[in-house]
């Protein structure tokens, strides 16, 4: 029986040829997309798990308010490690990791410097923490003496070519400190937080790691707890910590300084701890170790696989539902035959499992074939998992599920004709089902147009960001890294470049108006310094006196630092929102001091002489914070302002002057504006993905409704030649054919609208600064949905209104 | 006796009224029988036939088949007896367009759960007695009205029900045609089988044992 089935399906499969095709088509479109979306998200969910114990290791955070604005810190003070190991027995051991940006590093008997973009201190007990071993090198004693480090095998073929003869091996970082190579480890996985890393420096040469200072955050710091233990332990007993640590550190600057005080001040101090395995996704606070990615992506996404798969299911069930008409007769006589239900249910859905099948395997020829593409847009680095059991297990499972849910409905549906009717051909009214079918239409497009509207709204707030008034400009500024190799030749570095044509200005400093990882300090005032509410959170950048020029900052009041006015050197200028925190106006704050050293014996006082309009030197998603420039000669970069013209011309000449004044060193440089635009790329990889699937929703709701179309031009091939008979013209027909589905997507828009302005709604509430959700997008969206659909059901439409009515009518 | 129908009532509503399909119809069958149902067109013909054959359910009265109470039994039940001892030959043939004459054959038995070499003996000796043998691989478009008639009746046949139920089964067909499918059917009433058709020809009435005449649902 069961062979009859199969042989009989595969009959009638062949013979509705066009059916088949859209079907699947449909459910591969569909299985595709879910598959990759499914392997992303799977991608995402895997980090850092590969760690040896990565369910015993936590980090602690810090929750910190201390004048200024609520900080949360990846990141804890030096002594916190020491601070675990005794207080908590339930601590088997503790990792801190200092992170230290990039730096240059070259073999000590070479000139030449290759740039290592991240690099860190690290604790010893790194190896045994993340259960990493050494492909060369002894682990038990690595790291533990000053000066040594180890590099990861690319950084070490990189720079010696081979592992061979890296053991032992001095190098050079920045020109200046001298390191032993004690190891090599196997490169981090690309889904672990340390993937960028590839040069650690041992912690024990590190002074600053010794020092008992609770007042600054600069370490990672993660702990592996001993089996059994219950983290919420460790949490409730680090909030004893304020008090015994952290305390009777400020009273050194601040004496008699009490917690209460502190308090009632509304400050507050908090540590925590996340899982390890739960950073990647879930923690996104100052000073993480790499960029993580938002679960709010994941759920959007996970969102987008199960409405293509629910879209294409439910094209498969229209469809199927619509060509029943063309099968009834064929059930009406099978049941006088003697079929009963359970055997037509039965053979119905081994055709949905036939149809779904083939839908597998064209839709994993199509994942294989767009899975480098979906790479470079989701920016992953992906592959099929062919020999994963799992997989194929996951894999068919899911493809029966789908063969049974979107099968069991056409199948039901259609076993349920009564033969007496169905055979008497009483067309659509002898099996019904029509209000299932539009509705399932209605649900298609409604999919469809909230797609629509997000892809809109997420492209217009990327639109936005580009194009906002950021208070700077960052258009045509180049920016050369670590000019601080010139060493004292930075400035005559920087007045060579001034004077080439095309450049406008140049500044030297280390801070740039592009989001990046910076610390603020404590500001206090001259007058009332005593009053801790006087206090202000600030950043300091340290510039030069061409810094305000370059970046075209607008002073609101004051001046910029100026030659003529003789020592600039204890003056700043600050940011309005500085001032607005200070609680004056811009005209009262010049003249105003401030200090960032209260407590010391004698504190520089820094006095405000100019004000600068408020820029975004964050991401958007943020609010501008308070901000003073100061003057300070040491500089990591220097920025160049460029007039538009030949930029590669540009940076030729001025890396010929580099290479004059620091010859062996690298020239590395970026525009501000592709620094810019990265803070943006995972907003930009959404609003790409959002298209990508929005396009494939709609194709498939279009595969859907074209099939729809088909099938009702088909039914009513007789009335249609009727009323050609009776005179009606091609436009008269073929407005009736097409104004039946318009009804059904005009309901359907009515549904997405409210639907998708509160969705997208709340994605722009994470914007700082955001669009307002304008109207013309709903209307486009609309529109768009009305046109796409006359498109589709306009062909089959015009096919069957030109037909001969004397031919169709023939048929009957 | 075959079957046996009792004040049978069949209606619909319309506007609040019923209209009748078939009123108070009495009838015996007698196995062996070869019976012809006549009456204008509307006068209930087909209603009366799927009501015999347990396709249609009617409102009021008693059916009894071989000793069973139709109107007393499940669906499936009543699906069980007709399966196995009624054949039902169409006017338009309803053969399944994507099954060759082999397959369409050969169906009955499948749902009647026959093993495979049953099915293949059995269809062999039916295309053998109908002479299509050389017609077995080829699909219902490729053959003549006659021919698929021919093919209709021999599915009809094949689980060797008691009686045969044809709704015109010439109406489609030339007058040939028709001869030879009448003359079929007085063959297979020779052998036994029981048989009730629709007619509106005196001729093909006249192949049959006794005419049973309707009009507006009512037998006169
Ligand atoms: N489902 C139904 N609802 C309402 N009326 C029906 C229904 N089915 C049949 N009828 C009516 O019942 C009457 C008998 O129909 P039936 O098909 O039995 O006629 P018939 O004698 O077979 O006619 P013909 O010779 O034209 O085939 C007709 O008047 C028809 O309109
Ligand atoms: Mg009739």
């Amino acid at each position: 029986m069961f062979k009859n089935y199969i042989k009989i399906a595969f009959r009638s499969l062949k013979k509705r040829i066009f059916f088949t095709f859209l079907n699947t088509f449909g459910l591969a479109i569909g299985i595709a997309g879910a598959i990759l979306i499914s392997l992303y998200i799977y991608d995402e969910f895997s980090y850092d798990t590969m760690f040896k114990d990565a369910d015993r290791i936590h980090r602690i955070n810090g929750d910190i308010k201390f004048g200024g604005e609520a900080r949360k810190f990846a990141v804890t003070p030096a002594p916190m490690a020491d601070a675990l190991r005794s207080d908590f027995s339930e601590v088997e051991m503790v990792t801190r990791f200092r992170t230290w940006g990039s730096a240059l590093v070259r073999k000590a008997d070479t000139e030449a410097n290759i740039k290592e973009e991240s690099t860190t201190y690290v604790d010893d007990s790194f190896f045994q923490m993340f259960g990493i071993d050494l492909l060369v090198g002894d682990k038990a004693t690595a790291l533990q003496e000053p000066n040594t480090l180890i590099l990861t095998k690319s950084a070490a073929e990189k720079h010696f070519g081979s592992l061979k003869n890296v053991l032992g091996e001095s190098v050079l970082l920045n020109n200046t400190e001298t390191y032993t190579v004690v190891g090599v480890i196997e490169d981090l996985p690309l889904n672990s937080f340390l993937r960028e890393h590839t040069v650690f420096m041992a912690m024990a040469g590190y002074a600053d790691s010794k020092i008992v200072n609770w007042g600054s955050n600069n370490y990672q710091t993660f702990i592996k707890l001993i089996p059994g233990v219950d983290v919420a332990d460790i949490q409730v007993g680090l909030q004893a910590f304020l008090g015994k640590y952290v305390i009777p550190g400020i009273q050194q600057f601040m004496p008699g300084v009490t917690e209460e005080q502190l308090r009632a001040a509304g400050n507050h101090l908090f540590y925590d701890t996340v899982a390890l395995t739960d950073i990647h996704l879930s923690s996104n606070l100052v000073a993480e170790i790499t960029h993580n990615n938002d679960i709010q992506s994941i759920y959007i996404l996970s969102f987008i696989a199960i409405f293509l798969i629910v879209l294409a299911a439910v094209n498969f069930m229209n469809l199927s539902t619509a060509h029943s008409l063309k099968r009834a007769k064929e059930v009406g006589v099978r049941k006088t035959l003697g079929s009963n239900k359970s055997e037509l249910v039965q053979q119905f859905l081994i055709e949905s499992g036939l149809i779904s099948f083939l839908s597998l395997v064209s839709a994993l020829i199509i994942a294989i074939i767009a899975l480098p593409f979906f790479n470079e847009l989701a920016d992953k680095n992906i592959s099929m998992p062919y020999t994963s059991p799992v997989f194929w297990v996951i894999l068919l499972g899911a493809t029966l599920v789908l063969a049974l849910f979107s099968g069991s409905y056409p199948a039901f549906f259609m076993s349920r004709f009564i033969p007496v009717k169905v055979l008497k051909g009483g067309g659509q009214n002898s099996v019904g089902g029509g209000t299932i079918r539009n509705s399932l239409v209605i649900f298609q497009f409604a999919v469809s147009v909230l797609l629509i509207i997000s892809t809109l709204v997420v492209y217009q707030q990327l639109e936005y960001i580009q194009d906002k008034d950021l208070g700077f400009s960052k258009d045509q500024v180049l920016i050369v890294n670590d000019v601080y190799a010139a060493g004292t030749k930075a400035e005559t570095f920087k007045k060579q470049v001034k004077d080439l044509g095309f450049v406008k200005n140049a500044t030297l400093s280390s801070f740039f108006p592009t989001p990046s990882n910076r610390s603020d300090s404590t500001f206090s005032p001259k007058e009332g310094g005593e009053q801790q509410e006087d206090a202000i959170s600030m950043q300091i950048w340290g510039v030069d006196y061409d810094y305000v020029a370059t970046m075209d900052f607008e002073i609101l009041e004051g001046r910029n630092f100026d030659t003529q006015f003789g020592n600039d050197s204890t003056n700043i200028i600050v940011n309005e929102t500085a001032v607005k925190n200070m609680g004056l106006s811009i005209k009262e704050a010049l003249g105003k001091q401030y200090t960032p050293d209260m407590g010391a014996d004698n504190p520089l006082y820094y006095t405000i002489i100019g004000v600068v309009k408020d820029f975004h030197f964050s991401s958007l998603k943020d609010n501008i914070e308070a901000l003073s420039l100061t003057l300070n000669s040491s500089a990591n970069s220097m920025a160049i302002k460029l007039n538009a013209g030949n930029f590669s011309n540009a940076i030729a000449a001025i890396e010929n002057i580099w290479s004059e004044m620091a010859p062996g060193q690298p020239f590395d440089y970026y525009f501000m504006e592709d620094s810019f635009n990265r803070t943006y790329e995972a907003e930009k990889r959404l609003g790409n993905i959002f298209i990508i699937f929005t396009m494939l929703s709609i194709l498939i709701a279009c595969l859907g409704l074209f099939g729809l179309a088909a099938f009702n031009a088909e039914k009513r091939t007789k009335e249609i030649g009727v009323r050609k008979v009776l005179g009606a013209s091609v436009g008269q027909i073929t407005y009736t054919l097409i104004k039946d589905f318009l009804k059904l997507v005009g309901i359907a828009i009515l549904i997405s609208l409210p639907v998708g302005w509160y969705a997208m709604s709340k994605w722009l509430e994470d914007f700082t600064y955001r669009i307002e959700i304008n109207g013309w997008v709903f209307v486009f969206a609309a529109l768009l949905a009305v046109i796409i659909a006359v498109l589709t059901v306009s062909y089959q439409s015009i096919k069957a209104a030109i037909v001969n009515p004397v031919k169709s009518l023939r048929t009957e | 006796m075959l079957l046996k129908l009792n004040n049978i009532f069949k209606w619909v509503q319309s506007g609040g009224q019923r209209v009748f399909l078939l009123k108070d119809i009495n009838l015996s069958i007698e196995e062996g029988e070869f019976i012809s149902i006549m009456g204008p067109s509307g006068s209930g013909k087909s209603t009366l036939l799927n009501v015999i054959g347990m396709l249609d359910d009617f409102d009021e009265g008693e059916y009894n088949f071989l000793d069973e109470s139709v109107h007393n039994l499940k669906e499936k039940h009543r699906a069980n007896l007709y399966k196995q001892y009624i054949g039902f030959v169409f006017q338009a043939y309803h053969l399944l367009d994507e099954l060759t004459v082999k397959e369409n054959l050969e169906m009955p038995l499948l749902y009647s759960k026959k093993s495979s070499s049953e099915r293949k003996s059995l269809v062999a000796d039916m295309l053998d007695r109908f002479n299509i043998v050389g017609k077995k691989d080829l699909f219902p478009s490729q053959l003549s009205g006659g021919q698929q008639q021919l093919v209709g009746i021999a599915r009809a046949l094949i689980s060797s029900p008691k009686l045969i139920l044809a709704d015109e089964p010439t109406g489609n067909l030339n007058s040939k045609q028709g001869e030879e499918i009448m003359e079929l059917f007085k063959q297979l009433n020779d052998e036994g089988v029981t048989i009730i058709q629709v007619t509106h020809s005196k001729k093909n009435a006249a192949y049959g044992s006794r005419v049973i005449n309707l009009l507006d649902g009512r037998r006169i």
